[in-house]
């Protein structure tokens, strides 16, 4: 039998608020799939900025209203969302990766694919210069005692929706205004802060999109983002 | 569960030919199975597996392979008392670690109990999937749904042709 690797095409979103970022996945990964034959699933990967938000998981019983309008007061979105994991930030300077994936091209469970999406960061650093960022008992990427990337996933019938936020040059005071991802004692970094030198969110796609086509054995093609302007 | 296949008619036909030709593995099992079991569990393609309690009253739950396949659970939402299901609809989530996968209803009904202990302890669906880990009773609207759930045997046949593909 032939084996073919599967394809990839790439969405670059821009900058756009959490809102239409989920409107966008949904479109992709629901409304213009045939679901029924998963050799015909296209897979997409968003690439997005977001507009300042904090996003809290399924697990979101934790948080009050009163801590939801302690955050709004700072100027930021609230969204709870049908994802895995706690609290997180999104915003400007940070790449907000979505991939959208149907497991059968790949490998059909959600444990092999979380694992590999924390390899494709971790290697995403390194092409960067940061040679030790880590998984560690907690959730996330990890550069030493600071959190670099969150990750939060969701899985229905295979296919994968949300995914990863990683700090390029994004500004880590909104991180001081929650604990990220539930745990306590630990900070955030970014990696323009561990390089001494300005990472944008081009330079980082770049590099997590050459990553993720080798961790994944998959073709990553771009596409003229025609799907995301129609949503924006 | 969570992940669906495509591979159900396939699955179908490999367990009738384990039939016609019983392996070890499948005698070693179903007297795993029966030793344990007076009622029989019946599957979806999705790694939910349903038992009867009695002619219209069933108990659901997540199968091993699914289990094994979500790794650690850590949070359970389960559907509410009274909430009505139809075959195949959403009807809660677990989230293993970073990941939220969602759990389709194996069958139509009004949902009865849903197990407390799990929302609780999540780790149960992990280390006791078919039993403390249940997830929800239901009173079934169409009995027959169950009957037309795949077998013991065919399930595990399905889980075998799948992990081939």
């Amino acid at each position: 039998m032939c084996v073919r690797r599967p394809l990839v095409t790439v969405v670059r979103a821009g900058r756009h608020s959490y809102a239409s970022g989920l409107k966008l996945q949904q479109l992709l990964a629901k409304s213009t799939q045939n679901l029924g034959e998963f050799a015909e699933f296209r897979n997409y990967i968003v690439l997005q900025e977001h507009d300042p938000v904090y996003t809290i998981g399924i697990r979101s019983k934790s948080y009050t209203k009163d801590d939801e309008d302690r955050l709004r007061k700072l100027g930021a979105e609230f969204h709870r969302t049908d994802r895995g994991g706690l609290i997180t930030f999104h915003g400007p300077g940070q790449l907000v990766a979505y991939p959208i994936l149907h497991l059968r091209q790949f490998k059909p469970s959600i444990r092999w694919y979380v694992a590999a999406l924390e390899r494709t960061v971790i290697e995403t650093c390194r092409q960067l210069g940061i040679p030790d960022a880590t998984t560690t008992q907690d959730t996330g990427i990890w550069v030493g005692d600071h959190k670099i990337c969150a990750i939060g996933v969701h899985g229905s019938r295979y296919v994968t929706t949300h995914g990863i936020g990683l700090n390029c040059c994004t500004d880590l005071k909104w991180f001081e205004h929650i604990i990220p991802c539930g745990i306590e004692g630990k900070g955030v970094t970014s990696l323009t802060k561990e390089l001494g030198r300005h990472i944008g969110i081009p330079e980082a796609s770049t590099a997590f999109l050459s990553s993720f086509a080798s961790i994944f054995d998959c073709r990553v093609a771009e596409q003229a983002d025609a799907v995301a302007r129609d949503t924006n | 569960m969570v992940f669906i296949t495509k591979f159900a008619r396939i699955g179908v036909q490999a367990a009738r030919q384990l039939r016609a030709a019983p392996l070890v593995t499948s005698q070693w099992r179903s007297f795993h199975i029966t030793s344990m079991l007076d009622k029989e569990r019946r599957y979806t393609d999705k790694h939910e597996w349903v038992e009867l309690l009695d002619a219209n009253k069933a108990i659901v739950g997540i199968s091993s392979y699914a289990q094994e396949a979500l790794g650690d659970v850590v949070f359970a939402q389960l559907p509410e008392p009274g909430t009505d299901l139809s075959q195949d609809d959403e009807c809660g989530a677990l989230e293993s670690v970073k990941a939220a996968s969602e759990v389709y209803s194996p069958v139509s009904g009004k949902v009865t109990e849903k197990n407390a202990e799990v929302e609780d302890t999540p780790a149960l669906v992990n280390s006791s999937c078919y039993d403390k880990g249940w997830l929800f009773k239901v009173d079934l609207k169409n009995p027959t749904e169950y009957e037309k759930l795949m077998t013991e045997e065919q399930y595990s046949a399905f889980v075998k042709s799948s992990g081939e593909h």
